[in-house]
């Protein structure tokens, strides 16, 4: 495939899962702060460090602004100068969408376009005003609808890989950040249920969706380095580090078998499939310090990224061809 | 059948524009002979459904995205192309009168590419159009002796027709470069059917929908390569031209990839495309992109938009290009004039189709004629189009004419005039009142050439002046469109493809 194209699924991708990630992670943090015991900071900081936005945030509000639920949200939801925003995600996954119209299905198309006009629309603004779980529901569903059609209406060849890969890595990534930005809570193993710290726990589980897979993997019993280690090494869980790796993984390899010494991608297939081993290898057990292991997975999934311009979306005038 | 008004009717009380000629209904109000039984449902629909139905309409192409850009804004806003749900019909008859026009004026312009790009035995014949085709800006002498591949040169035409007064269909312009437009015809279709199905099943309407098969049929007939081992792509300027919809709309109905000029490059007089698997070689290209830009080696070294050496491949015969290089010397507004003459001199018939009596301002009693007569005539320059770069005369200004009569006896050669033109009615929504009012409209219908032939598609776009009054349809300046029902002749099936 063009390897334009491919850029602009890799990106898609990326966007599509951004959209997802940011929504849930406000939408949980809503909840959050009315039902634990936590201070609004405590709620709300976490939300601006995961999207990668601390220091824009603070230059813009001041470092007081983190614990106003409000603003953090509004600045994650319309700002236009933040680019992990809601409204500037969705429309940058629109954008790609719409130079690549003739590769993305028309059904996975009408959705993407019917959100972005959505989202620019005074009926978001007020399901933003009225009813903020709904909206931030309509979002995400909206994206898991897109998922969905993309699975069940495109031909699942090259553009589906790339975009995939570019959603899974952002998975990953998003995981991990996670993590490592609650590492202290979730490295306190307590042994009594501290109310406050299970209900910051089981706030994370839900921000990755996890609640219910982690509850059946150890039956009820919530414990910070659990969760931990659930959220980046448990191989059934979709959104696990390891499990959005290994697919990663597998996607780079049918877009790149590993004998195709002739094709480009080398060094991103090798990269990705180290990674990929590690984390395979890995042990609850074994484990690295929290902050040590998000923070290496991180470091990783992004020069994977960075490779994957490199060798195959013509990043940097070394283009996919020779 | 008793000749019954219609007092209920959606159409009662429409206001008929005086000395026009109305699509859908005679001047006494009724509908049409030919279309009474197909409009019978739409005519006992109230106008509050109508309303209804539009809304749908709207929303519908908006959240699909039928959407063209906006040049003058460059954030490349993009805006639906407006919509009117009221179709435009088409009676069999009228349009197989069209349909066997076309073929024979888009055969005799093929002959006349040929001509002008070999042996130019017409040019000899003609000194004044051998003058006009010369000089004439998109004539490419550096493609004299060069055949192109499958011997086609007008893959896609999109010939504009309009109806005066006397009901009779003429030609105002040929688009034989890069004509767009089809993918609203589409488009319409699919939001008609979605909208008003009950409506279009008892009209009995000409499919549209194997159009983009047809298309894909005409490109590979053209290959250098064989049938199935030809790749072939739709080559775009970028998601910011005004046509983008357009070229990728027709790539994914065709299943091809749609490329912009970087994803192309030419080794050893071959053209390769950029993909993750390495170079791989392409055929033809269906190139929604200008002659001037195609290739900046041949033609603008500034183009930054071009395929460097394309034209170089071209001439080996290693590409086809649809359409062809060099078409634009046969679409001239100047040339225009000579098409009855091409017909009979390469194909010893008489015209089919008329077509609008111009002035070539090169003649010098034309000249002489438009210089005196500004006030009723529509001047064109002969190399703008969209509508920019004439005067209508009857409604402008007298400085305005002034002014003009100045830049044509500067540059005689790049104006010609026209009559202004009664152009025909179609009853058209006002989307401020709800009411059906007159709206001008005209109608490009769209063939399809391959070296078997011309082809026609049975249906076009009728593009529709939404402003009361305006005779300028162009997309560009708030023309809207319609769908067009060719109506299948009385007696032939229902599954007629």
């Amino acid at each position: 495939m063009i390897a334009r194209v491919a850029d602009h699924c890799f990106w898609l991708g990326r966007y599509l899962e951004r959209v997802d990630c940011t929504a849930r992670v406000l939408h949980v943090t809503l909840h959050l702060s009315l039902d634990a015991e936590l201070g609004p900071r405590q709620c709300w900081l976490p939300v601006v460090i995961v999207s990668g936005e601390r220091e824009a945030f603070f230059a813009k509000h001041g470092e007081e602004a983190a614990a106003d639920g409000e603003l953090v949200q509004s600045y994650m939801t319309w700002d236009e100068q933040n680019s992990v925003s809601l409204v500037r995600s969705i429309a940058a996954a629109r954008d790609n969408a719409r130079s690549i119209r003739e590769v993305v299905s028309l059904e996975v198309w009408e959705t993407l376009n019917e959100l972005y006009l959505w989202s620019q629309s005074p009926a978001a603004r007020d399901e933003y005003a009225t009813n903020r779980y709904a909206f931030y529901r309509t979002i995400r569903r909206a994206i898991e609808l897109c998922r969905g059609l993309l699975q069940s209406t495109m031909l699942h060849d090259d553009p589906l890989d790339f975009l995939s890969l570019g959603l899974l890595l952002e998975r990953a990534g998003h995981s991990a950040r996670i993590v490592d930005v609650h590492h202290h809570a979730l490295s306190k193993n307590e042994a009594r249920l501290e109310v406050v710290e299970t209900g910051v726990w089981l706030s994370i589980l839900r921000s990755c969706s996890g609640k219910e897979p982690f509850m059946k993997r150890h039956q009820g019993r919530v414990t910070g380095p659990a969760v931990a280690a659930f959220l980046i090494l448990e191989p059934l869980f979709p959104r696990s580090v390891r499990h959005a790796v290994a697919e990663a993984h597998a996607r780079l390899l049918s877009i790149r078998p590993a004998g195709a010494r002739d094709l480009p991608g080398e060094r991103t297939l090798a990269r990705l499939g180290a990674l990929d081993a590690w984390l395979a290898s890995q042990t609850p057990e074994t484990i690295l310090p929290i902050h040590d292991l998000a923070t290496y997975v991180v470091s990783e999934t992004a020069g994977i990224c960075e490779e994957i311009g490199r060798e195959l979306l013509g990043y940097g005038g070394g283009s996919a061809v020779s | 059948m008793a000749e019954e008004p219609h007092p209920s009717s959606l159409f009662s009380g429409y206001p008929s524009a005086p000395g026009t000629y109305d699509e859908l209904l005679e001047p006494g109000g009724h509908l049409r002979l030919p279309f009474r039984r197909a409009l019978a449902p739409l005519a006992s629909t109230s106008p509050d459904a109508i309303t209804r139905w539009q809304g749908l309409a709207e929303r519908a192409l908006l959240n699909q995205g039928v959407t063209f850009s906006v040049y003058a804004d460059s954030r490349g806003t993009e805006k639906i192309f407006p919509f009117c749900l009221i179709p435009r019909l088409v009676s069999a008859e009228d349009f197989s009168h069209v349909e066997r026009g076309l073929e024979q004026r888009v055969r005799a312009l093929g002959m006349f590419l040929d001509d002008v790009y070999g042996e130019q035995r017409i040019l000899a014949e003609d000194p004044l159009l051998r003058d006009l085709v010369l000089g004439a800006k998109h004539h490419l002498p550096m493609l004299r002796g060069l055949r192109p591949p499958g011997g086609v040169r007008i893959h896609v035409a999109g010939i504009d027709l309009v109806r005066g007064p006397d009901g009779v269909f003429r030609v105002l312009e040929d688009n034989l470069r890069t004509p767009s437009g089809v993918s609203y015809v589409l488009e319409n279709r699919i939001v008609s059917k979605r909208v008003l199905p009950k409506v279009f099943e008892e009209a009995r309407v000409h499919p549209v929908e194997h159009y983009p098969a047809r298309l894909s049929e005409v490109l590979r007939s053209v290959s250098p390569a064989p049938h199935d081992d030809t790749h072939a792509v739709v080559l775009t300027p970028g998601p910011y031209n005004s046509a983008y919809f357009e070229h990728s709309f027709l790539a994914r109905t065709m299943g091809l990839e749609l490329v912009e000029p970087a994803d192309l490059y030419v080794d050893d007089d071959r053209v390769f495309l950029r993909t993750t698997r390495g170079p791989r070689r392409v055929h033809v290209i269906y190139r929604r992109i200008d002659d001037a830009f195609l290739d900046p080696e041949a033609f603008r070294p500034d183009s930054l938009l071009g395929v460097r050496g394309l034209v170089r491949a071209y001439a080996k015969g290693n590409i086809a290009l649809a359409n062809a290089l060099g078409n634009g010397v046969a679409d001239d507004k100047a040339v225009y004039a000579f098409v009855p003459q091409m017909i009979r001199f390469y194909l010893a018939e008489e015209p089919i189709l008329a077509q609008v009596h111009t002035f070539v301002c090169a003649r010098d009693e034309d000249l002489r004629y438009v210089r005196d007569h500004l006030d009723r005539l529509v001047v064109k320059s002969v190399d703008e189009a969209g509508g920019y770069g004439m005067l209508m005369g009857p409604t402008a200004s007298a400085a305005e004419r002034d002014a003009f009569r100045r830049r044509i006896e500067a540059d005689p050669r790049r104006f010609i005039a026209q009559e202004r033109l009664e152009l025909s009615t179609c009853p058209t929504r006002d989307s401020a009142t709800g009411a059906l009012v007159p709206r001008r409209v005209d109608l490009r219908p769209y063939v399809l050439t391959s070296p078997a032939g011309p082809w026609v598609l049975p249906g076009g776009l009728s593009r529709v002046a939404l402003v009361p009054g305006s005779y300028v349809v162009n997309s560009s300046q708030g023309g809207g469109s319609k769908d067009t029902w060719v109506l299948k002749a009385r007696d032939s099936g229902r599954n007629d493809p």
